[in-house]
């Protein structure tokens, strides 16, 4: 698990931030879904954070530092919001293994901070009694408080306390008002670490025992709460007028699906537009600062790879970062405000339709920018049957890879005429199409997968919607420092090794001259060993070739057709390479080409994303298998239609 | 919109047959049972639909399944999760002591 010993971010931190032995204390962070855990946890912490995986699964692990009077410090560990520990999901046997120790590479916690929204306590002091049960110090976090006095609800947070046994602060991590209460709160648990004697509480006299039905054992936590809701003397407060008429508005009969679709055309429209001058830069930079590189370095075998390969290889992958960025910045605006909560529900039920869920809207659209963070975003899918179809089907959304090999190939063969009217062409058309095939392509899959793979019974998609809130700014840019960041690493990774074993297939076997050419490199010669396979399709080794280093990034194959047809600075706007294309392939192998595009997982990321998130060789290679099998049937069809 | 069936204390068999599903909106009932697989209603339990609790239908989804409000939280079902949860009116459960 390298990533669990990655630097800390932010400041000239050097000590390595891990919960270890170091005689800090060590605190967890506890708290349903929507609770403002992680608000509270950015506040606490600001950017001395860092995030991981658990090892072994796909959950993330937040652990910060906090710094108090001083020079004390305690770590915090943010544990995944759950309703209860029953071990159902991946989140809460998370949560629960590390409450109680069992996680490797993290001790357990000296104490617990409970997090709940106080306006909702009922519902949310369910997590109470398995807290407590854990007899550990505990400070219970009234979140939201000024929330629930504004809306005439009140609350005696001492004789809460005294009820529970557990000191109680009133906060709004939104705010920041009560904060200091929590930090009040850690520098006693900073001042006898490891001092976590188990705190017997009376309260465990009451609880339900394990052995106890599902039900029953639910009911008598249900009872508890109810009680010490009453002794706290709780006044639920008055239903909030605002969140009523905007979920009069967003789930209105006409207006909500017509407002969720405005929704997904602004973010996907940003993703192509606004990304696109922050995407030019970025090429612009590398490209510059490569060939700054090629002219200071002695020309050596080093330069190449370093230039050709890995500045190349990496730089192909970076460039997207940009619309990774925007589409995270407004995934995060919509999930902090709540309505993505919403949108989950309006598309439910056409999701419900192909066998996926409402949950499943997010990492699709999400699939129109990369796959990989897609099939992260996936994770919030809480039934394993529902995330697994889903991000199996993911990579057909048209991701950003595709549209350079889509443009080229587009500019050379359709002509830029109109098709119905002077506003849609016949090239527009065609790029509709190829985004129709794959939304066809991705119902279908999944239409057979949940008949076949992943039969279940129809589960219960249930979900929670929070109330509207202001997003904050603070937790939004958190945030996205962690995607661009966990982009970068697991992207960057896996494509400078990919890299690297592509420009060496270009380097052998060596010449008196160096490096052979194109056609004699072993490169070459694999794209000659396939040959006779993609022949029916109508491309030559040439095609093939660029058909094995777009695995890199499926545009890869540009600048490599563009080398090999000795075209220098090939783009996709090149005229030159659309020239020789066109002599080189007909109107059908252009079109099956396109269509192979579509379909094809040509994309090493994506293939170690499944892996991880899957955590096993078997749904990326079957993955891949299918999807390869797919495109090139497709691509067959296409020639002989097209001829 | 059907009519309510009215509930006797005496009928036990005709306010099972009751289900959130046929609660028209705004209306409070008391939550009976919930027939579901263990692994399906535990989702449910944890987010305080138990038996005993008070639930009420708030709005529909333009897709015609019910957002229903538990605990001053509000939970969106599925139509098909809501007709599995057996429900009887409040009026009776006064009746009932």
């Amino acid at each position: 698990m390298d990533e669990q010993h990655s630097a800390p971010r932010g400041e000239a931190d050097s000590a390595v931030l891990v919960a270890d032995d170091s005689g800090r204390a060590l605190v967890a962070l506890v708290g349903p879904p929507n609770s403002g855990k992680t608000t509270l946890f950015n506040r606490l912490t600001g950017l001395r954070q860092k995030v991981a995986n658990y090892p072994g699964v796909t959950v993330e692990k937040h652990i910060g530092r906090v710094k108090l009077e001083g020079e004390e410090v305690v770590d915090l560990v943010d544990l995944p919001g759950v309703h209860g520990f029953s071990a159902r999901t991946i989140d809460e046997r998370v949560t629960k293994d590390v409450l109680e120790g069992r996680v490797e590479g993290i001790r357990a916690p000296d104490a617990l901070v409970l997090i709940v929204d106080a306006t909702r306590l009922e519902n949310q002091l369910m997590l109470v009694e398995p807290v407590l049960e854990l007899e550990l110090p505990t400070l219970l976090v009234l979140n939201m408080s000024d929330e629930l006095e504004a809306r005439g609800g009140r609350i005696d947070d001492r004789a809460l306390a005294e009820r529970l046994g557990v000191d109680v602060v009133r906060t709004s991590a939104r705010t920041g008002e009560g904060v200091d209460g929590v930090r009040t709160y850690l520098a006693e648990v900073r001042a006898a670490p490891g001092g976590a004697e188990r705190v017997e509480r009376t309260l465990a006299n009451v609880k339900s025992g394990t052995s106890l039905p599902v039900v029953d054992a639910f009911a008598a936590r249900r009872r508890l709460v109810r009680e010490v809701v009453d002794e706290a003397g709780f006044v639920p407060p008055g239903p909030s007028a605002l969140s009523e008429r905007l979920d009069g508005l967003f789930l209105h009969r006409f207006w909500g699906p017509l407002i969720f679709l405005a929704v997904v055309l602004v973010v996907f429209q940003s993703i192509f537009t606004w990304a696109v001058p922050l995407m030019d830069m970025i090429d612009y930079l590398i490209v510059s600062s490569g060939d700054w590189l090629a002219a200071t370095l002695p020309d050596t075998w080093f330069r190449s790879l370093l230039v050709d390969g890995v500045w190349a290889g990496v730089g192909s992958v970076v460039i997207f970062l940009p619309q990774i960025l925007i589409l995270f910045l407004f995934l995060g605006v919509l999930e902090d405000s709540g309505y993505m909560a919403r949108a989950a529900v309006i598309a439910d039920r056409m999701m419900y339709r192909v066998g996926l869920q409402g949950r499943a809207f997010l990492p699709l659209l999400s699939g129109y920018a990369c796959a990989v963070p897609a099939i992260l975003a996936a994770r919030t899918i809480d039934d394993e049957r529902d995330r697994l179809a889903t991000i199996f089907v993911t990579p057909f959304m048209t991701c950003s890879a595709r549209l350079p090999v889509y443009a080229l190939l587009i500019a050379a063969f359709v002509p830029d005429q109109p098709l119905v009217g002077p506003l849609v062409g016949q090239r527009a058309a065609v790029l509709l199409g190829l985004y129709g095939l794959g939304i066809v392509a991705a119902v279908g899959t999944a239409f057979l997968l949940k008949r076949t793979l992943l039969r279940a019974q129809p589960t219960s998609f249930l979900m929670e919607l929070p109330p509207y809130r202001v997003p904050s700014p603070r937790t939004l840019a958190l945030r996205l420092l962690d995607r661009s960041k966990i982009f970068l690493r697991r992207a960057g990774r896996i494509i400078f090794a990919v890299a690297i074993v592509l420009w060496t297939l270009t380097q052998f076997p060596r010449t008196d001259l160096g490096a052979p050419d194109i056609e004699e490199s072993a490169l070459g010669r694999i794209g000659q060993v396939i040959e006779p396979a993609i022949e029916p399709l109508g491309f030559d080794w040439r095609v093939g070739v660029g058909l094995v280093t777009s695995l890199a990034a499926r545009e890869v194959i540009v600048g490599t057709l563009g080398t090999i047809y000795g075209v220098e600075t090939a783009d996709e706007e090149s005229v030159a390479l659309q020239e020789i294309l066109r002599r080189d392939l007909t109107l059908g192998s252009a079109i099956g080409l396109l269509v192979f595009f579509a379909f094809a997982l040509q994309c090493v990321s994506t293939v170690a994303v499944m892996r991880r998130e899957t955590a096993g060789w078997k749904w990326p290679a079957l993955q891949f298998g299918y999807m390869l099998l797919l495109g090139y049937t497709g691509a067959f069809v296409a020639v002989r239609i097209f001829g | 919109m059907q009519s309510l069936p009215v509930v006797e204390n005496s009928a036990p068999e005709s306010v099972r047959e009751l289900r959130l599903g046929d609660i028209p909106l705004r209306q409070e009932v008391e939550l009976i049972s919930i027939d579901l697989p263990a692994d399906q209603a535990e989702p449910l339990l944890e987010r305080g639909v138990l038996p005993g609790c008070r639930i009420c239908p708030v709005r529909a989804t333009p897709g015609g399944d019910p957002i229903v409000s538990v605990d001053g939280s509000l939970l969106a079902l599925r139509r098909e999760t809501a007709d599995c949860l057996c429900v009887r009116m409040l009026s009776s459960l006064k009746d009932a002591g």
